[in-house]
């Protein structure tokens, strides 16, 4: 698994886990996301890899100001409200190629919509297959390997389960428990990704 | 068949259901479509189904921008067995391996992915946190090799590059039956790697995932080969770091253990852990010390030792937990969960040796891999001859040492209460005389704390009746006898007819275990 870059002073400035927790799925999220709009949009590895990097160190910036105000789930719902809309925009009118100084972010971020009604269909579809990836990362550590396989190959490659279990060496039954719990598993992560972020 | 039945297939998806239930189950599975639609439907609807397979095909389609084409997609490369391999799927590996595939020169060969040097690469075989493991050919000698590249996102480092290129041929210098040997080493390109042979293998942790726990008697003899590799590397200075059943591979059709990935841990802490504070790598089998980021020596590689005797006799790691973070939290402060609450075949005096590998203050470990080949030689000389006795080093373990035949005045005088009760008992294991005295003092049975182990204990399972007990000064309430005192006691005369035994071997009768 690997783990997003982190600042240790951001990590010292959120000092709840739950926001150290959000600010690490916030990397795992978006950072492989935009990366892969980008290069659907045809930019070059290493223009992808800036843009990706820009919206992460410009919300870096954005949290080292934010001053928690007492409520749960808001420093979450805050983080990926702005990443949302940055990247967004960063995806759909460019980004600044050097590094955003202090003032010219703040402008930034004032000029982002207000609403997220505002964001492209396509984004937010993206945006939803990356939570599903980002599931998937999560709920393979928590089974076997051999479980993991008789998902993927049946429910995703669309193989057969009589072929997958010769495969695998598993009896057919065993498929059908290890698909059920897995997609049961990613549908507790995923509703409760939606929960946390009315996403 | 069995008949259909419904409210335990809730069950069996909150994996509530005792084994033999959940195979039954799964049997039913295989022939009731009925069931097969319910369970399905309990575990998401038809819309859930079709979503999760759409979005996650598209989630791992290869980006349009690459410029080579394997012909495969990466979603089936996810899917691809391997050998020589590593377990870690991450998002670097995407990235890796179209990296990779993108810096490997062009093939003469149309069927070669692409060449490295001298070897031509045959495809992609597995890979890790660390880098990516590819499959090549050697023309010149006619043979086929692992290739191992470090990871690009770590190759930048010139630190991590020239620790790699160290450690590298500092294990190349070990050669020994049980540690995977390396051909040569390419430090200075611009992706350093080191070439191994291709050996047909797999790793441990893919035999677990196939087969889940191991018999008693494979997990002596992969501990042991896997504690001799160990205490090769550790005599010449060096320090696995990483072990962990991913990098313990078993040679097919032989079933020996080649310890790899030597070393190479070292490469990657530097890179990762200075740049960015965080831990790259799944950290189940780290040492306490390593997770608090403190200097590590080879007692390190014991404790993860343990954690690996632990999966071998479970069937999974002893730490887990859905962050990097939780997962390194309970290395430091929580004791795994029994072996033998999850696996009954365990026997206890194996659980009784992963425990004290896992001690989470280092000085409380068995102190070196040698020692622990020894153990687990003579462990399995008792399983293949059950007369002959358990090695005395177990003794020295509470909370239930061996007990021998005893017969002699120069015990000292505040042994002897213990002595006594054992003398009218009989020898009939520690084990018995502590549910014994349980039993007279307190119908209840209780727990004995364990001294200096894991905060969780385990209630004594009544082994025969109390039959033998007699009475006269056993009476309940009259036994002199508090719980702490006890403890030590035992200990004190175990030890004590340890050092008898080895004076004096011919006094005492065979062990009873």
């Amino acid at each position: 698994m690997w783990e997003p870059e982190t600042r240790p002073s951001l990590m010292v400035r959120l000092r709840a886990p739950q926001d150290q927790q959000a600010w690490t799925e916030f990397v795992s999220i978006y950072q492989p996301l935009i990366l892969r709009v980008m290069r659907g949009r045809g930019l070059q590895e290493a223009d992808a890899q800036d843009v990706a990097q820009q919206v992460v160190l410009v919300v870096t910036k954005a949290v080292e100001r934010w001053q928690p105000d007492g409520k749960e789930a808001s420093f979450r719902r805050w983080l990926f409200s702005i990443a949302h809309r940055l990247a967004l925009r960063f995806i759909q009118r460019g980004y600044p190629k050097s590094g955003v100084g202090g003032t010219d972010m703040l402008n930034l971020l004032d000029s982002l919509p207000d609403s997220p009604s505002d964001v492209s269909d396509e984004f937010n579809d993206e945006y939803r297959n990356e939570v599903f990836r980002w599931a998937a990362d999560r709920v393979r550590g928590e089974f076997r390997e051999t479980t993991w396989q008789a998902f993927w190959r049946t429910c995703v490659l669309n193989e057969s389960i009589a072929d997958v279990a010769d495969l695998l060496g598993m009896s057919t039954g065993s498929i059908y428990v290890a698909r059920s719990r897995i997609i049961a598993r990613l549908r507790v992560i995923v509703e409760q990704f939606e929960a946390d972020h009315g996403t | 068949m069995t008949p259909c039945n419904r409210p335990q297939l809730q069950r069996l998806l909150d994996e509530s259901l005792p084994e033999k239930a959940e195979r039954d189950l799964a049997e039913h599975l295989a022939a009731c479509p009925d069931c097969q639609s319910a369970l399905e439907s309990l575990a998401g609807e038809k819309q859930w189904w079709a979503e999760a397979s759409t979005r996650l095909g598209k989630s791992s389609a290869r980006p349009p921008s690459s410029s080579r084409s394997t012909g495969h997609s990466s979603a089936e490369l996810e899917a691809t067995g391997r050998s020589n391999a590593l377990s870690e799927d991450d998002d670097a590996f995407h990235f890796a391996r179209d990296f990779a595939v993108d810096f490997l020169d062009p093939s003469d060969n149309s069927g070669m992915l692409g060449r490295l040097g001298e070897y031509e690469i045959v495809d992609v075989i597995g890979r890790g946190g660390m880098g990516i493991v590819l499959k090549g050919y050697q023309k010149e000698l006619n043979r086929f090799v692992a290739v191992k590249v470090l990871a690009p996102h770590l190759a930048t480092s010139g630190a991590a590059r020239r620790r790699f290129a160290r450690e590298a041929q500092a294990t190349a210098a070990i050669v020994h039956p049980h540690v995977m040997a390396i051909h040569s080493v390419q430090p200075d390109v611009k992706l350093p790697y080191l070439v191994m042979p291709f050996v047909g293998c797999e790793s441990l942790q893919e035999r677990l995932d196939r087969n889940g726990p191991l018999d008693v008697k494979d997990i002596l003899r992969i501990g042991m080969q896997t504690a001799l590799g160990l205490a090769a590397a550790h005599s010449q200075g060096l320090v696995h770091r990483d072990v962990k059943p991913a990098n313990i591979l078993l040679e097919t059709s032989v079933d020996r253990v080649l310890l790899t990935d030597f070393g190479l841990a070292r490469a990657v802490d530097d890179a990762t852990l200075t740049r960015t504070g965080v831990i790259a790598g799944t950290p189940q089998y780290m040492s306490p010390e390593q997770a608090n980021g403190d200097p590590v020596d080879h007692r390190s590689d014991l404790f993860s030792l343990g954690g690996v005797f632990y999966a071998m006799c479970t069937g999974r790691p002893p730490f887990r937990a859905e962050t990097t973070f939780g997962v390194l939290r309970r290395i430091r402060e929580a004791s795994p969960r029994p072996i033998r609450e999850i696996n009954p075949d365990i026997p206890e005096w194996l659980e009784r040796i992963v425990i004290r590998l896992l001690a989470k203050d280092a000085t409380d470990r068995i102190d070196s891999a040698e020692k622990v080949a020894i153990l687990m030689e003579g462990c399995l000389a008792h399983l293949q001859q059950p007369t002959s006795p358990l090695p005395t080093q177990l003794d020295q373990w509470a909370p239930r040492p061996t007990v021998h035949a005893i017969d002699s005045p120069r015990l000292s005088p505040r042994l002897t209460m213990t002595m006594w009760l054992r003398l009218v008992i009989g020898a009939g294991g520690l084990g018995l005389l502590i549910l014994l005295v349980f039993n007279l003092r307190d119908p209840r049975p209780r727990v004995v704390p364990a001294p200096s182990q894991s905060a969780q204990t385990s209630e004594n399972r009544p082994e025969v009746g109390t039959e033998n007990v007699p009475k006269g000064n056993l009476q309940a309430g009259n036994s002199p006898l508090d719980w702490n005192s006890l403890d030590i006691e035992l200990q004190g005369v175990d030890q004590a007819l340890e050092s008898m035994e080895s004076n004096s071997q011919d006094i005492w009768g065979p062990a009873t275990p």
